[in-house]
């Protein structure tokens, strides 16, 4: 069997599916099967990415229809990290997830598992497609999935935030269609490559109007600033493996949607303002809104909307420097914010409470974790030794570049805004009035590999960014490279 | 030419367009609704009256005057220049189903909404703030 981009999408739908026939056969199916699968994903990835970085991308056919008339894959080096970033992602948080999910009853483990594979398949097809249809259908998929795990949990109130973002969700979709439809009527085709090349004679008019529906779609499903307000309460409300996977699986792909749009299909110059002004518009709201918070999960949802924020502005800064920063950044993101969320569900666990003052002076019930959160926090607000430095220098760099004075001073400003939330947090851990109460609930081995993990990577990354700057440079290059995206595309055979 | 040749070919055009207007009309109805309505159930309506007028929109743009339906049967076996375009009638397939699958997830959450609270006010949902 040959290795090829389709995996990424088959392997984990089929495996959602399967999951209810296996589980009849083997009790823990359930919770077995996707671990493999996502392992599996890894094994392709690593075959796979270095194999894009060195040879060029790979387009790949299905069902013998060649690019412009059928749905292809397409792995770009900037696709094909993000797709190893997800699935690492998925099977790290799936590891995470393994024991913890005893405390849930019977079946319900299953739909979680199932729920969560279909999330990640979305995500990786959304990362992978080269269709603009194809593109809508998996960021259904996804946003569907996300639908039902905010609303996992019958006593919170998740069927509320569920319903929040099913009605911003439907949103998006009705302008995700209309943008599409009006893209098809005027260039006859919904495959990206075919589209970008036809688009200079579209007119001015009809491409503003397709650009409008395409962002705000997209920008709701990448937490842009006035239509991100399912997040926090998605966030929150799902169960704390799902929290990590919406800022490292769902968020990742949204993210490269909305980069795909404005780098392929339109001009990067033309949505360069607006992103850039979205963006800085996002951080600033979201990272204000952290400090009000008193609930952690909710503090780092908003976290998460500040950064999504931040590679917004990255991506409207568009010079190789700010893109690479952004590359940077997601993964950053991805990672950190994982960790966070895995460590942070500790803390609840342990407290029975979500709230911030309950943080007080845990670190003495749970030194291993507390350790960990913090070592997070500091990565994500940028302290040197971390891997978040450098994607924000970079980013800051690249926005030196283009001579973007008060955009710089804006970032930086909002950095003090979010180290302010993040140190107060720490400070509660390790110097807040504690209560003695022994901790009650251990992190399980698995979890304490998954977390371990994670950090590792913050660190190693943080004091050697070169080893995978070289790659992240490739691909924010080809990014830029619109051209040599639709011949690779249009001249497959 | 005659005066009722003429009124039938200016209803023609007319018709064409109105296609259009009628998809856009549905979508604002539907959008109305979602933004307005205080009952959780009318919310759901509105929505699924904005899919029915996007994919509306979608069967409009692929029409194509006195075409037939794309479908090679005995007696239209080369008759590819005078089918209607098929891309969008199959993108409506596609629509349709995940509109229906969004409609019966929302649904389910109206009737744990309703559970919950005891209320299918949309106003009255408020445990969750900004």
């Amino acid at each position: 069997m040959v290795i090829s981009p389709v995996h990424y999408i088959v392997a984990p739908l089929a495996a959602a599916f399967l999951i209810p026939l296996l589980n009849k056969l083997y009790d823990d199916a359930a919770r077995v099967v996707p671990g493999i699968v996502l392992g599996y994903l890894v094994v392709v990835s690593a075959v796979l990415v270095p194999q894009v970085l060195h040879n060029g991308p790979i387009t790949e056919i299905i069902a013998g229809w060649r690019p412009p008339f059928g749905i292809n894959l397409v792995m770009t080096p900037f696709s094909a990290i993000l797709a190893l970033l997800v699935s690492f992602m998925a099977f790290v948080i799936w590891l995470y997830g393994f024991r913890f999910r005893r405390t849930l009853k019977g079946g319900v483990v299953m739909y979680y598992e199932i729920l969560q594979m279909m999330m990640t398949a979305g995500a990786l097809g959304i990362i992978l497609t080269g269709d603009l249809f194809n593109m809508f259908v998996f960021v259904e998929i996804a946003g569907i999935t996300a639908i039902s795990l905010a609303a996992f949990y019958r006593d919170r109130d998740g069927a509320e935030a569920g319903f929040k973002y099913m009605l911003l969700g439907s949103l998006a979709s009705v302008f995700l269609l209309l943008g599409i439809l009006l893209l098809y009527t005027q260039t006859h085709s919904l495959n990206m490559a075919q589209i970008a090349e036809r688009m200079p004679a579209v007119a001015q008019g009809v491409k503003i109007m397709a650009l409008i529906f395409l962002l705000v779609s997209l920008g709701i499903e990448a937490e842009m600033f006035p239509l991100n307000s399912w997040a926090p309460d998605a966030y929150s409300q799902a169960p704390s493996p799902t929290s990590a996977a919406f800022a490292a699986v769902l968020g990742v792909a949204a993210v490269y949607a909305l980069a795909r749009v404005s780098y392929t299909l339109f001009d990067a110059q033309s949505v360069s303002m607006f992103l850039m002004v979205m963006g800085f518009l996002t951080m600033f709201f979201a990272e204000t809104a952290a400090i009000a918070q008193t609930d952690l999960k909710r503090m780092l949802a908003y976290s998460s909307m500040g950064q999504m924020g931040l590679v917004m502005v990255a991506l409207g800064i568009g010079n190789e420097t700010a893109l690479f920063g952004a590359l940077f950044l997601i993964i950053n993101h991805a990672v950190i914010k994982a960790l966070l969320f895995m460590t942070g569900s500790y803390f609840i666990y342990n407290n029975n409470s979500k709230r911030l003052v309950a943080l007080n002076g845990i670190h003495k019930r749970l030194p291993y974790v507390s350790f960990l959160f913090s070592l997070g926090a500091l990565a994500i607000i940028g302290f040197p030794p971390f891997s978040g430095f450098w994607s924000k220098f970079y980013i800051l760099s690249g926005a030196a570049k283009r001579e973007l004075l008060p955009l710089i001073i804006g970032i930086l400003a909002i950095t003090i805004v979010e180290m302010t939330y993040y140190l107060r947090v720490i400070g509660r851990i390790y110097f807040g009035k504690e209560e003695t109460e022994p901790a009650s609930h251990k992190p399980s081995i698995n979890a304490l590999v998954a977390m371990t993990s994670l950090a590792v990577i913050i660190v190693v990354l943080g004091l050697y960014p070169d080893l995978i700057s070289g790659y992240l440079h490739k691909a924010s290059m080809f990014l830029l490279d619109k051209q040599a995206y639709i011949q690779n595309v249009l001249s497959v055979k | 030419m005659n005066s009722f040749q003429e009124v039938f070919i200016r209803y023609r055009e007319l018709m064409e367009i109105a296609v259009y207007g009628v998809a856009i009309l549905l979508i604002l109805i539907g959008l109305y609704a979602v933004l307005t309505k205080k009952h959780l159930v009318k919310v759901v309506i509105g929505l699924s009256i904005m899919d029915a007028g996007v994919n509306l929109l979608f069967v409009g743009v692929g029409y194509i005057t006195n075409h037939t339906a794309p479908i090679f049967s005995p007696g239209y076996e080369d008759a590819a220049d005078k089918m209607v375009d098929p891309v969008p009638q199959a993108l409506v397939l596609t629509a349709i189903v995940i509109g229906f699958a969004v409609t019966a997830l929302a649904l389910s959450l109206v009737i744990r909404l309703y559970r919950h609270h005891k209320t299918a006010n949309i106003e009255q949902l408020n445990s969750l703030r900004w």
